[in-house]
């Protein structure tokens, strides 16, 4: 029996790893987005896409990249450690005069 | 010549040649195949074609094979048909070693064996044969045909590994104790694999028979081989010093031939002579052809086999000076060289192609001292170090006294592979991972594949190495190892392209199960670089072979062949250089009638070279130029049009 337990054991867990894999995937968009970047490289290795239909989908999957950085990084903002210890201002108008 | 002096002994004699540049039926001036041809009563002769048998032997085994692939993995039989089509790299040596085993099986009685590099003789016990003797590759080939037992050894071990889960379900789940097809398999691949090896090493039955050249480059590689032979256990027992210019009247080329030539064999006699006899086998102006030409050799010499052993030669100097070579000022035509960035230099084992690549690779970099020159080494038998009298090794290095654009490398592809051994293991375990036996990947990892430089390791890291220099140089001068794995080097970017394709397509099929990561990436980046190097190797303005050769029948037979197959592999061949031609021969009746045959050969060479390649010629230099300067002095006396 112990071998049909390693067995199913080892089947199970091989499951749950997938559900687990699958699940960070859905979390990490940007790594998604990479792997499907690879993918497109290996068909294109592979001669099943050709540069054409790569350079598209590379596009595509660029801008989507762009904008998760985007959506992460948010707008600009400060945190209550950081100082303002200066402002260098200069005024193009008073060069003119 | 052994093999036609056993025949004539009584012995049943089989001759097999395992380089893949085969020159046997050269030899016998006949026509040979990889099924055997009686040339005489007692004797026959083969030239293996390893692609051929492992396609024969693929096709008996397929079955098994096949399910061990499907039992230890989640391939399915598409995948497993792909894996098993593709060509493997070293399949001459793996081949050759099963081959010979093949040929020689089935034996009844037990006799002496022995063998020859280049010349390799297994007398050894057989149903048809008393003696088989084995002509092999040269030098560095022969170390790894020898090594190829362990790696089957692996490989079964590998197998092992794989079918082990299925053994145990018919064994504990489903009472099948009963071994299959593929158990058979295994097992019978293992037991020959122990069996090949052991004999090898078997002094009553196998002996290997070292050929070599009276000239110091060939001296330095005996040292190595026979120390490479020793280290795996294999003892030899014969030093055989082939083309010793014989005796004969007073001339300053020939005085000075024969005082080098003294002291290479006095040198050989004094490091090797111990334990081992030393023969010697005259030049003759013209090389023995066919049966009657070596039946004679064979009985003009001592103990009936043409070989004058252990004579007394003493080290000699001649007091001549070297006839002044009338040199016809190089006209330094760079065109077969100029504008390349990767040239390759191959041909027969002997001819000198490590000398006039560095030649070559120096005066490219001498030429433009913003060039940046690698000479690299691809022959697992290396001589660039001792032809320049300094160390090189694995990490390309400038050369002491050379110019600073000039770097050299010796490709040590087993040092390479120990370099790449955690990248290789981590892709390995990825690749396991892919098709679904994680447990195996360690014992792939850890088995002896890793440990032993395997067949075909050469090709692969001296095409990875040419990726590599690439980035870094401006022209790339290939030092190839002789003509068979010459053209195994140049056909292995599209066989590993090949592989990685088949890869590829295994980890995009199961990407749902597995994620494709660091490796496809990686493969992904190689696959790239491996096409533009065979786009490159196409480009006859980018890439150029260069066929050194003797103006000998032999080495012209060999190099009319190789062009044929570079032609087939679509690379520019731009110029043939005819190495150490007696081009002053003066007075000297041998020196003349050496000449005289020489001319015939350059005539033959030219009708093969065609009029889009130039010939050029390079004299005979006593001794052989080394070092860097002289070189430098050497190139200036070539003939090129």
């Amino acid at each position: 029996m112990f071998i049909l337990d390693s067995l199913l054991i080892g089947s199970l867990r091989f499951v749950l790893d997938k559900v687990i894999a699958a699940a960070e995937t859905e979390a990490e968009d940007d790594s998604a987005l990479r792997e499907q970047l690879l993918e497109a490289q290996m068909r294109l290795e592979l001669g099943e896409i050709s540069e054409e239909q790569f350079a598209a989908i590379e596009r595509d999957v660029l801008i989507a990249i762009r904008e998760i950085k985007g959506r992460q990084q948010g707008p600009i903002s400060m945190s209550p450690d950081d100082k303002i210890t200066g402002v260098d201002i200069q005024s193009y108008a008073d060069e003119d005069q | 010549m052994r093999a036609v002096a056993e025949a004539a002994g009584g012995l049943r004699v089989l001759i097999v040649s395992t380089d893949p540049a085969h020159s046997l039926g050269d030899v016998f001036a006949t026509t040979l195949t990889s099924t055997p041809r009686r040339l005489r009563p007692s004797l026959d002769a083969v030239e293996l074609d390893a692609p051929r048998a492992f396609a024969r032997w693929l096709r008996d085994h397929r079955r098994p094979l096949g399910e061990i692939l499907e039992h230890g993995t989640w391939l399915d039989r598409e995948d497993v048909d792909a894996l098993l089509d593709l060509s493997v790299p070293g399949v001459d040596e793996l081949m050759g070693i099963l081959e010979i085993d093949r040929l020689a099986r089935g034996e009844r009685r037990a006799r002496e064996a022995r063998q020859e590099n280049q010349a390799l003789r297994v007398l050894r016990p057989s149903r048809s044969y008393d003696v088989i003797i084995v002509d092999t590759a040269p030098t560095g080939h022969t170390l790894r045909l020898l090594s190829a037992p362990e790696t089957v050894a692996a490989v079964a071990g590998v197998l092992g590994d794989l079918q082990q889960e299925h053994r145990l379900i018919r064994e504990q789940l489903a009472r099948i104790g009963r071994p299959e097809a593929a158990d058979r398999l295994i097992a019978v691949l293992a037991d020959q694999a122990r069996e090949t090896a052991a004999r090898l090493r078997d002094v009553q039955q196998t002996a290997f028979v070292w050929v070599t050249l009276p000239e110091e480059l060939s001296r330095a590689e005996t040292g190595d081989g026979i120390a490479a032979l020793e280290r795996a256990g294999i003892t030899v027992r014969d030093i055989v010093v082939n083309r010793v210019l014989p005796d004969g009247g007073s001339c300053p080329t020939c005085d000075r031939r024969r005082a080098d030539e003294r002291n290479v064999i006095a040198s050989i006699r004094r490091r090797f002579a111990r334990g081992r006899t030393i023969h010697t086998v005259p030049a003759a102006i013209k090389e023995p052809r066919g049966i009657g030409a070596l039946a004679s050799l064979a009985r003009s010499g001592a103990k009936g086999l043409g070989l004058r052993a252990n004579d007394t030669t003493k080290p000699f100097r001649a007091s001549a000076r070297p006839a002044a070579i009338r040199q016809r000022p190089s006209a330094l035509r760079p065109q077969p060289f100029s504008g390349a960035s990767l040239l390759f230099f191959g041909g027969k084992g002997g001819v000198g192609k490590t000398t006039v690549a560095a030649t070559v690779a120096l005066r490219l970099a001498r030429a433009d001292r913003h060039r940046r020159v690698l000479l690299l080494s691809t022959d697992p038998a290396h001589s660039l170090a001792d032809l320049f009298r300094s160390e090189v090794g694995d990490a390309a290095r400038p050369l002491p006294g050379g110019p600073a654009n000039l770097a050299v490398r010796e490709l040590d592809a087993a040092h390479a592979l120990e370099m790449r051994r955690t990248q290789f293991e981590d892709a390995l375990d990825e690749i396991a991972a892919a098709i679904g036996v994680e447990g195996a990947s360690a014992a792939i990892g850890t088995s002896e594949l890793m440990r032993l430089a395997p067949p075909g390791i050469d090709e692969l890291f001296g095409v990875l190495g040419v990726v590599d220099a690439r980035a870094d140089y401006d022209v790339i001068v290939v030092d190839t190892a002789p003509t068979g794995h010459a053209l195994r080097l140049l056909e292995m970017p599209q066989a590993a392209r090949e592989w990685m394709q088949v890869l590829l397509r295994v980890l995009l099929k199961y990407r749902s199960l597995v994620r494709p990561g660091q490796l496809a990436a990686e493969l992904v980046e190689l696959s790239r670089s491996i096409r533009e190097l065979i786009a490159l190797l196409r480009d006859p303005e980018t890439t150029r072979f260069i066929a050194v050769t003797r103006a000998a029948e032999l080495p012209r037979r060999e190099t009319a062949r190789l062009l044929g197959r570079l032609r087939r592999l679509h690379l520019a061949v731009p110029a043939i250089v005819v190495n150490a031609l007696t081009l002053a021969p003066g007075r000297c009746v041998r020196c003349r009638a050496v000449s005289a045959a020489e001319k015939r050969e350059l005539a033959s060479l030219r009708k093969a070279c065609s009029r889009r390649c130039a010939i050029i010629q390079t004299p005979l230099s006593a001794p052989p130029p080394r070092g860097a300067a002289a070189l430098n002095r050497w190139s200036k006396s070539w003939i090129e049009p």
